[in-house]
């Protein structure tokens, strides 16, 4: 997706693009943002930095349960079911194959719904509603 | 013999005038554009600097006088307030943590301003508008010495308060504010002025001292009143500023309104972005309540600010396009914000706790569409996790954060609080992330100034927070123990749970309240 405003920027002289936060800065690894959707006992997506060849099955093992398995409803995930989103784009994860070849870059996105598990959707009685 | 030439002493006109306009002359060995060369590039057409209206006539010699008299009143008070153990007398300790983000995140703002302003007093051509933003950058100045000043007695006795300028450029929420003066300041004199005398001062100002200032007289702070009646009549000088150089931009040159259009859109966004610090404060930090952010956004955006934009209407400027999105989210952004620190309250400078039963009804009351049926179940989880065996629970991963107002992108979708919004966008071969669309427009209408931005989350990840001795590629099993070391906080004093701090237990010991009432005393 390519910016679509128009760029409006002024300045009194030159002005170098100067882009913080390039990969090369991140030790071998990329910064990949995680949201577990309507599942809002997370703040805001995670961000952390993971080796682009990580495998996704992996990810899936090893990593997400550090991040989110303090949540009640993260056992009950069943991973076949899960949907798997880079930003809006869905795509069918290769747990044998690596973040790299699944097209995540550096600053990628991934969103995933837990289709049985609605949390923030789901109600918890007394009118409210669960995270 | 000399006969004594009697001068004429002058009227207050012509006195005002010649201590004013009258030091101005026009250059001569060089040319003025070269003099002035900032107030020309933004694309501001001004056509007679002589239609500047001062929007306050106060020469210097004037306001030394005046400043120093109400300078004379507020130490007397503080120095009181010392003497009587003021600090003891507020409702509870949970309103000092009020205090902190104040010193934290606000206190530093009025230094920025100061710079902002003494930057424009220099560089307007006009000799009218350079002597009011001059004498503004004194006034801001001054604030940030006196609200020093006043806190600095609670910072004798309690946490959170003694590393504030270290923090305030390092850590991660303080971020949100820095960002906002350094893209402010780092614009030219008339966008610095829309930004913050106008969207700032006159549109949202209220929205910030309204609930400090009131805050603090609900709650005991009469050191933090008074600097705030102190401040209150500068203020009311800030906004006249703001107004009259919108309406003088508007009036010089029609070119000049679908600029200032922009950067009102721009600046009601990142000042409303900004508010979210203090909407949480409001609803949950003030142990006695004002009344609710939805309350006061109501009564000074919606209703004054929604006058102040049917006013200018007839200058062809209307409201700013984030307008509705913002008016959506009183409803939200308060618990939001909450929640938030609650789960990072040990990558913070000031402590978190889930409010009491009543507090929770109250919060029912205060928003009868969304904080029983989204919000409450989550702090009453929470709140049962604490007090079990499992204790309280923090988010040991880092935030994504919006590159353009560097809030954690914690707000929903308009018309759906179940789901985070996020909007991204790809520049020069990099992805960049937004809390919202207004965010995402403001970067892409001056990407080469956003992508520069230092975002705290991926400076830690870079490995620029970690003490000296850690290896930033591999920062050990608690990176956050490591970056919170770096920031000089200490961990589980100056923040974490409110109910089993230092601060909670001091307060009780000191002020004789020892019998327990759960959270509060």
């Amino acid at each position: 997706m390519q910016a679509t405003g128009k760029d409006l920027m002024v300045s009194i002289g030159e002005y170098p693009l100067h882009q913080q936060d390039g990969e090369n800065l991140f030790h071998g690894k990329r910064l990949i943002y995680l949201c577990w959707e309507n599942h809002l006992m997370f703040a805001a997506p995670l961000c952390v930095p993971l080796p682009p060849t990580l495998p996704f099955g992996a990810l899936i093992r090893d990593v997400l349960p550090e991040l989110y398995g303090e949540h009640p409803e993260f056992e009950d995930i069943d991973w076949k079911r899960t949907q798997w989103f880079n930003s809006d784009t869905r795509f069918i994860p290769d747990v044998g194959k690596s973040l790299e070849h699944h097209g995540l870059a550096h600053k990628s996105l991934i969103r995933f719904r837990t289709p049985a598990l609605e949390g923030s959707r789901a109600s918890a009685g007394e009118g409210k509603q669960a995270f | 013999m000399d006969t004594r030439v009697v001068k004429k002493k002058l009227g207050l006109k012509e006195r005002y005038a010649a201590m004013t306009r009258g030091l101005h002359w026009d250059t001569t060995y060089q040319p003025m554009d070269k003099v002035f060369p900032y107030d020309k590039y933004e694309g501001i057409k001004i056509h007679d600097w002589d239609k500047w209206e001062d929007p306050f006539r106060l020469t210097m010699d004037a306001y030394w006088k005046y400043q120093a008299e109400k300078e004379k009143k507020l130490y007397a008070v503080i120095e009181a307030f010392a003497q009587s153990h003021g600090e003891l007398g507020v409702t509870d300790a949970r309103y000092i943590n009020a205090l902190k983000l104040f010193i934290q995140g606000v206190t530093p703002l009025e230094y920025y301003a100061h710079r902002g302003f003494a930057h424009a007093g220099r560089q307007f051509t006009g000799a009218g508008a350079r002597v009011a933003a001059q004498m503004q950058a004194v006034d801001e100045l001054r604030h940030f010495q006196t609200e020093t000043h006043a806190i600095s007695h609670y910072n004798k006795y309690y946490n959170g308060m003694h590393n504030a300028n270290h923090w305030f450029d390092n850590v991660w929420y303080l971020s949100v504010p820095k960002s906002f003066f350094e893209d402010a300041y780092s614009g030219g004199p008339f966008e610095f002025l829309t930004a913050v005398s106008f969207s700032f001062e006159y549109v949202l100002t209220n929205l910030l001292f309204v609930p400090f200032m009131s805050g603090a007289a609900h709650n005991g702070d009469l050191s933090t009143v008074t600097f705030g009646f102190s401040a209150q009549s500068d203020e009311s000088r800030h906004m006249t500023l703001g107004i009259e150089c919108i309406k003088f931009m508007l009036e010089q040159d029609p070119g000049n309104v679908p600029i200032v259009q922009r950067w009102m859109d721009k600046w009601f966004w990142r000042g409303y972005r900004l508010l979210t610090l203090v909407a949480m404060m409001q609803d949950y930090m003030l142990p006695k309540r004002v009344m609710s952010w939805k309350e006061a956004w109501e009564m000074y955006a919606e209703s004054n600010g929604g006058a102040l934009f049917a006013d200018l209407a007839r200058y062809g400027i209307r409201k700013p396009k984030g307008w509705d999105d913002a008016c959506e989210g009183k409803d939200h952004i308060s618990h939001q914000a909450w929640a938030t620190f609650y789960q990072y309250g040990h990558a913070a400078a000031f402590h978190t706790w889930i409010p009491s039963k009543d507090e929770l009804d109250w919060l029912s009351s205060k928003y009868p569409d969304t904080f029983q049926r989204h919000y409450r179940a989550r702090l009453e989880h929470w709140g049962e996790q604490a007090e079990g065996k499992e204790g309280r629970w923090y988010n040991q991963i880092l935030p994504m954060l919006c590159q353009v107002c560097q809030v954690p992108t914690l707000f929903t979708e308009p018309g759906d609080a179940t789901e985070i919004a996020l909007r991204e966008t790809t520049y020069h071969g990099m992805k960049y992330h937004f809390c919202s669309d207004h965010c995402k427009e403001i970067f892409e209408h001056e990407p080469k100034k956003y992508v520069q931005a230092w975002i705290p989350v991926h400076q830690i990840y870079q490995g620029s927070c970690y003490p000296d001795e850690i290896n930033p590629a591999s920062p050990g099993d608690s990176p956050v123990r490591e970056v919170i070391r770096y920031y000089g906080i200490n961990g589980g004093e100056d923040n974490g749970e409110f109910s089993s701090s230092e601060d909670r237990q001091h307060f009780r010991q000191w002020s004789g309240r020892m019998k327990p009432q759960g959270h509060g005393e």
